[in-house]
């Protein structure tokens, strides 16, 4: 009989971890907000969010002077980027829209407005 | 796109490829210890910046070092770079 009772408090006590297991992730919140709000942008994405993920890739590299960043502006040209840095631009915008762009097409992506429009042209992005 | 193509030699394209491929691979890796293979990565290819564009015995030797490189370090068995 008593025996039968002891699971229930190791029963409680997990319970117990579990709920704080959860208020201590914050991550696993923010993904749901994540997913609510692709859900809410349809089919397309709006141009505007495009490219303002896009200009938060750009001032994420250390290279990148902030205060330069614009749509037009140009990788090599106005943002002192080499041809290495710019593969790596582009590589981390596939990973923001989950995409994979083909080098030829990658090579052609040379200022945020040009990624901004290839993106708008490929419907598997989100 | 409305701007020319960039006119690259094939030399040149096939150590961009390279560069591409290594972020590609880095991308198969722990998402902690990603950030170690990017700085390798870069380290790798910027340690040589100094060859010069016609030295291209030199480049082709490095490509070949670099694709070797890139095969031992694609290993699921390798999960982290020091530097």
């Amino acid at each position: 009989m008593f025996r039968a009772i002891r699971p229930t408090s190791t029963l409680y006590r997990a319970s117990a971890l579990y709920k704080n297991a959860a208020v201590s992730s914050p991550a696993r919140v923010s993904m749901a907000m994540n997913f609510a709000r692709m859900y809410s942008a349809g089919a397309g994405l709006a141009r505007s969010d495009v490219e303002k993920r896009v200009l938060d890739i750009l001032a994420g590299f250390n290279k990148v002077d902030a205060k330069k960043i614009s749509l037009k502006a140009n990788f090599n040209a106005d943002l002192g980027l080499d041809s290495l840095d710019t593969v790596e631009v582009v590589m981390a915008i596939e990973e923001e829209f989950s995409i994979e762009i083909p080098d030829k097409d990658a090579d052609e992506i040379k200022s945020a407005e040009q990624a901004v429009e290839y993106i708008s042209k490929r419907d598997d992005a989100h | 796109m409305s701007t020319a193509p960039v006119r690259r030699s094939g030399l040149q394209r096939d150590i961009l490829d390279l560069y591409r491929k290594c972020f590609r691979a880095a991308r198969l890796k722990p998402e902690a210890n990603r950030p170690h293979f990017h700085a390798f990565i870069r380290m790798q290819f910027r340690k040589h910046s100094e060859v010069k564009q016609r030295d291209f015995a030199t480049i082709e030797y490095l490509l070949r070092m670099g694709k070797r490189q890139l095969e031992v370090y694609s290993a699921p068995s390798i999960e982290d770079v020091t530097i």
